[in-house]
């Protein structure tokens, strides 16, 4: 196992080159590409950490999630190979930028840290409509729902989504997170929303307790 | 009527302008830099503002009319027009594709490659007219086409046509509303230029990683280019400060920031001040790591627009004494709370940061398009009654800032007049005759290939 975790102390130190080639190495020795990836996320938890702990800033965040794509686009084919699904998932979140509003760097920092969390994340993207939200729980069944801003004029939008929650049926069943530079604890209270993430690592320590 | 719109304009301009150089003046200034309410208060959509200009600035007089203690009125928006004859693909426009209520939208993508940089240090221009151009402008995609030709002679008419719209609307805002400009020109910080439109966040990051040098490279060349554009773009009389707005500084650690951010902005900042101006620089995001940098430069030379994430209160004691902050205001009480907690908000503020001036009350980089009126007025009716310093002071313009650097030498061209002479062989008649225009033209040209990057 010492050799498996210098690939998450690489992924740590961002040394692109040096993940890609242990990465490599065990796949040669035959190492089960599933204890690859767990060994990958641990690592990926770590950054997290040191996210929180303000060692880390949001370029380490967005420079590992590029360095895990590419290792998972490697590891992905194998583990299907395998017949072996996936590493086991922490459950299912739906996530997407609000109708009217295009950004979507922030949500996709969220999205790499729950994926390396072992969160499995459906990612609607942006501008997206409450009725593509409401279909989307429907289908996955997912307990937790990441609505993510930049602009502050789309506070009455979020409030909407949730309305439409409620007219589905599914308001209780669903915890909703909103994140993004406008919001805080008054904009969580005024759309209805059940939390507000400071950042991503709050967004996925909250998709954590939801799922405990 | 024009003698009284002279005084009032010299008394709101001689308060701001105070108030950025940290002395002493009447009252604390109401002077946002991005008033989005204001274009919106009377009506109008946002395509309205972006589209119709004589509407925007009936607009901006119904709003003056209402709120009379507003010290300063932008006019430094796009003429979407501009836009369309281009096809520039940075930007979602309300009323084209969002609604019309919906506000303009910057969309990044890659259009500069990561194999691009050895072309870009080597000849900015160059570059810029071979390899951006033709990507982020959709209708000059193929060199020489017609669409292309159109999109050049298009482009260059609707860019001088912006122009006189914005100076109009600037005269008139001065002569019949007495009303001055919170800034005027504007420029990125090299890294932004090299991440916002031409390598995108991510591609910049990945940069930082693997191939550090070239980032440092890149931007120490973008130093001149961002010069010559803030001061082709900047008030001649020098009233009013050159915008910067700052994209990126909130994604990186301090360790980052001081390698690759603070170097080059900190030397096209310098220039600029030594050119005689002043910069009114929003620090978006939370640059609670950074700013303390801010003191590097002289003292009352950069208006710091902070963020809503940023702490306004250690802003104050990291910086304050040595520049202007404004800010403190959170967006989300401008548009949630009520007229009582803004009153509140504001007392506080004036009783804290605002005490000894130096301080603009304003929301984080703006004031939000869905402000409630009721509360816009709250925080005016506030700052009046908690803001005022030394009611005996008589604000009047202050003299230009002193020069150091002649802004005409830092203006850039493409194809120097020395190369042009030579071309011709010599002239006949009198050179500068000859030379003045060309290189106006030229500048103008400049200012025309970089505008894509903001």
């Amino acid at each position: 196992m010492s050799e498996l975790s210098a690939i998450s102390d690489a992924l740590v130190e961002l040394e692109e080159d040096k993940v890609k080639e242990l990465v490599q190495q065990e796949l040669a020795k035959g190492t089960d590409p599933l204890s690859i990836v767990l060994e990958c996320n641990a690592g990926m938890a770590r950054i997290g950490k040191l996210f929180e702990d303000n060692e880390y800033f949001l370029s380490e965040l967005i420079m590992s999630g590029e360095i895990m794509k590419d290792v998972m686009a490697l590891l992905e084919p194998l583990l299907v190979k395998n017949d072996d699904t996936s590493a086991p998932s922490q459950g299912t979140v739906v996530i997407g930028t609000v109708k009217d509003d295009l950004h979507d760097i922030g949500k996709n920092i969220v999205i790499t840290m729950l994926k390396g969390t072992g969160f499995n994340v459906v990612d609607l993207g942006v501008d997206v409509a409450a009725e593509t939200f409401v279909q989307s729980l429907q289908e996955t069944g997912a307990k937790a729902l990441g609505l993510s801003t930049l602009l502050n004029f789309t506070f009455p939008q979020i409030k909407l989504i949730i309305q439409a929650l409620e007219k589905s049926g599914l308001r209780e069943q669903v915890k909703v997170i909103i994140g993004g530079a406008p919001c805080n604890e008054d904009v969580r209270d005024f759309v209805g929303a059940d939390y507000y993430a400071k950042d991503a690592a709050a967004g996925v320590r909250l998709c954590k307790e939801i799922y405990a | 009527m024009a003698n009284e719109m002279e005084k009032l304009y010299a008394e709101r301009l001689g308060r701001y302008q105070a108030t950025i150089a940290l002395e002493s003046t009447d009252r604390m200034p109401v002077a946002s830099g991005s008033n989005y309410f204001a274009e919106i208060y009377s009506g109008n959509t946002n395509q309205e503002t972006i589209y119709d200009p004589e509407k925007w600035l009936q607009a901006e007089k119904t709003f003056i009319r209402d709120f009379p203690e507003v010290d300063v009125l932008r006019d430094n928006r796009v003429w979407a027009p501009l836009y369309d004859a281009v096809a520039l693909k940075t930007y979602r426009l309300p009323g084209r594709e969002l609604l019309p209520t919906n506000q303009v939208q910057f969309v990044e993508a890659e259009y500069m490659l990561a194999n691009e940089y050895d072309l870009l240090i080597a000849n900015p221009e160059q570059f810029i007219l071979e390899r951006f151009i033709p990507r982020v402008l959709g209708a000059a995609a193929h060199n020489g086409s017609p669409a292309a030709n159109m999109a050049f002679l298009k482009g260059g008419m609707a860019h001088v046509m912006m122009s006189q719209i914005m100076r109009n609307r600037s005269q008139t805002l001065e002569q019949a509303c007495g009303m001055p400009q919170p800034m005027t020109g504007a420029f990125l910080a090299p890294f932004d230029a090299l991440s916002d439109a031409m390598r995108g966040l991510k591609g910049v990051l990945l940069d930082i990683y693997r191939q550090p040098d070239n980032v440092l490279a890149a931007c120490d060349v973008l130093v001149d280019e961002m010069v010559s554009f803030a001061l082709s773009t900047a008030d001649p009389l020098r009233r009013y400060p050159i915008f910067v707005p700052t994209h990126k500084p909130t994604f990186l650690s301090p360790k980052q920031f001081d390698k690759f951010y603070w170097p080059s902005f900190k030397k096209t900042l310098q220039i600029i001040i030594d050119a005689g101006y002043k910069v009114r620089a929003y620090l978006e995001g939370d640059w609670g790591a950074h700013w303390h940098h801010l003191l590097e430069l002289p003292k009352g030379t950069i208006l710091c627009d902070i963020d809503v994430q940023g702490d306004i209160f250690k802003a104050k004691e990291a910086i304050g004494h040595h520049q202007c902050l404004a800010g403190g205001m959170p967006d989300s009480l401008l548009i949630l709370g009520n007229a009582q907690e803004v009153r509140e908000r504001v007392k506080l503020l004036c009783n804290t940061v605002g005490q000894g001036g130096g301080f603009i009350i304003n929301g984080g980089c703006n004031i939000p398009y869905n402000t409630k009126p009721e509360n816009y007025r709250a925080m005016l009716d506030a700052i009046v009654e908690f803001g005022v310093y030394d009611l005996s002071i008589k604000p009047v313009p202050r003299p230009a800032p002193p020069q150091l650097l002649n802004p005409q030498d830092l203006k850039k061209v493409v194809t120097p007049w020395e190369s042009k002479l030579a071309e011709l062989g010599g002239v006949l008649g009198d050179e500068s005759l000859i030379r003045r225009p060309w290189e106006l033209l030229e500048n103008l040209g400049h200012t025309w290939i970089w505008q894509w990057i903001m």
